[in-house]
């Protein structure tokens, strides 16, 4: 996060010029820069995603949006743990975990608790608690690859499994982030773009009943560039929601025949 | 549904289903006593089995090491693939898998660890094998060997081809022993595995067995070859 130089004489905060300084992939005015996989600033990557992957579970999805797999199973709704107090509605457990080679350089892949608890806090708005007293649905995401938005495929990717294993939900939740490169707003940023971003802002929406669930910002934004970046988002994530509707629909009726 | 259901109306299908909730040795039983699985195929017959090679661009990663060559088998069973793994209590089966896979790559001599070393004596490459089970219903170890010949393949290594008859997670439940053959490309014995149980295997049995690999082992090398092909025409 930027700090603000010279506000306050007592106050510290730190000297922009002490920063070490990133070659910008892209000069600051400069309109004819390209997307490295040559997208329009306002372009989401074409998204894959497909239910029924895992036939272990409940219900389960598996999306790719470019470089980007992840693959998410539901358990549920199950007994809660014994240790559980008594709960008259119903509990939702998130675990969000990386494989070892989802990113470039070989890495633990253990679980990424922070994460999980976004996740859980994306999707508990819309989960209706109420139909599974006193159970537990678990909700399980492995990112095979990570390539950029790893979180807001996760949560779409996540919502539809949920719908794929039946458990209740005021809507589909549906989610797209947004990176802030000088003056330019970039939709769904790859891993390069994210590591020169100066801000992110992170939206998980209901497009039915136009609400939002989640809202992270990260970095330094005036209002006018929170504006104009919310309505990205929300027109992404209303597209996004359709995507994975007809994807539902589909499965439906194969499944039929 | 087998020999089970003559008339196919919804009534006799529910009783069905229960009768293969409650009695499951019995279900399977009558099954065998005709020698077909439930879903009607012959019990020579394993299930379809297709590879995908290449899927993640990101996993070319290795490591430099002075400690001499190796290769480090993983098997990681992560919560996705079934109801009984949970985050925090990993599976008892995956160190098991973990080394009965590096056992079967390093005694079938299938890597030369010698292309491994760069410098000798002083540098090599260690190379990370991870497999990650994304959906477990049974014959994991062989889907697991299966996928890390795979991902090998472009070394030009042998090929290593493993047990007959697949069973799903709910006949390995309800399984007293199992064996495990596994042969090399030209049908050499890479190694018989049979880790106790109720019940003794008989030299019958291990032969059948036996020769039950010997004929899997020509269907995964042509599916193999046909995987790999497909690659590089890419």
């Amino acid at each position: 996060m930027a700090g603000r130089p010279g506000t306050n004489q007592t106050s510290y905060s730190p000297s922009l010029k002490t920063q070490k300084g990133r070659p910008p992939i892209f000069k600051d005015g400069d309109t004819d820069w390209v997307r490295p996989d040559g997208r329009g600033f306002h372009q989401c990557r074409p998204a894959f995603i497909r239910t029924g992957a895992v036939n272990a579970a409940s219900g389960s999805a598996y999306a790719e949006f470019g470089n980007t797999k992840v693959i998410v199973s539901v358990f549920g709704p199950r007994e809660s743990k014994k240790a559980m107090m008594y709960s008259d509605i119903g509990r939702l457990n998130c675990n969000v975990s990386y494989t070892t080679f989802a990113t470039p350089v070989r890495s633990q892949g253990s679980d990424h608790k922070e994460f999980s608890s976004m996740l859980h806090k994306a999707l508990e708005g819309a989960v209706i608690l109420e139909t599974f007293p006193k159970t537990t649905v678990d909700v399980f995401a492995l990112v095979l690859e990570s390539g950029g938005s790893d979180l807001p495929v996760v949560i779409s990717c996540a919502s539809l499994a949920l719908a794929d294993a039946g458990i209740l939900m005021y809507d589909l939740v549906a989610s797209v982030s947004l990176s802030c490169l000088g003056k330019n707003l970039v939709i769904d940023p790859i891993l390069e773009e994210e590591s020169y971003q100066d801000g992110s802002l992170m939206v998980t929406f209901m497009p039915s009943r136009y609400e939002v669930t989640q809202l992270t910002v990260t970095g330094e934004w005036s209002t006018p560039k929170i504006n104009e970046g919310m309505q990205l988002c929300l027109d992404a994530c209303s597209k996004l929601a359709k995507i994975m509707r007809s994807c539902l629909k589909e499965a439906t009726t194969t499944s039929q025949e | 549904m087998g020999l089970l259901d003559a008339s196919g109306d919804l009534s006799s299908e529910i009783e069905v289903d229960a009768f293969r909730c409650l009695f499951p040795l019995r279900f399977y039983e009558r099954h065998l006593a005709e020698s077909i699985w439930p879903d009607g195929s012959p019990l020579g017959r394993a299930r379809e089995t297709s590879i995908a090679p290449g899927a993640v661009a990101s996993a070319d990663g290795s490591a430099l090491a002075k400690i001499g060559s190796t290769v480090t088998v993983d098997f990681h069973m992560p919560p996705i693939c079934s109801p009984i793994v949970r985050p925090g209590r990993p599976a008892e089966a995956a160190p098991v898998f973990s080394k009965q896979l590096s056992d079967t790559i390093s005694s079938s001599g299938m890597i030369n660890l010698k292309e491994l070393s760069l410098v000798s004596g002083k540098a090599a490459w260690m190379a990370y094998l991870d497999i990650y089970c994304l959906d477990a219903d049974g014959a994991l170890f062989d889907a697991a060997l299966l996928s890390a010949i795979a991902a090998f393949s472009h070394l030009q290594i042998p090929a290593v081809s493993l047990n007959d008859d697949d069973p799903t997670a709910e006949e390995e439940t309800i399984m007293e022993t199992v064996v495990t053959v596994v042969l090399d490309s030209s049908s050499q014995l890479i190694s018989l595995y049979k880790p106790g149980g109720a019940v003794l295997a008989s030299t019958s049995a291990v032969q059948d067995c036996i020769a039950l690999t010997r004929q899997r082992v020509r269907e995964l090398l042509k599916i193999l070859d046909e995987a790999n092909s497909s690659m590089e025409v890419d």
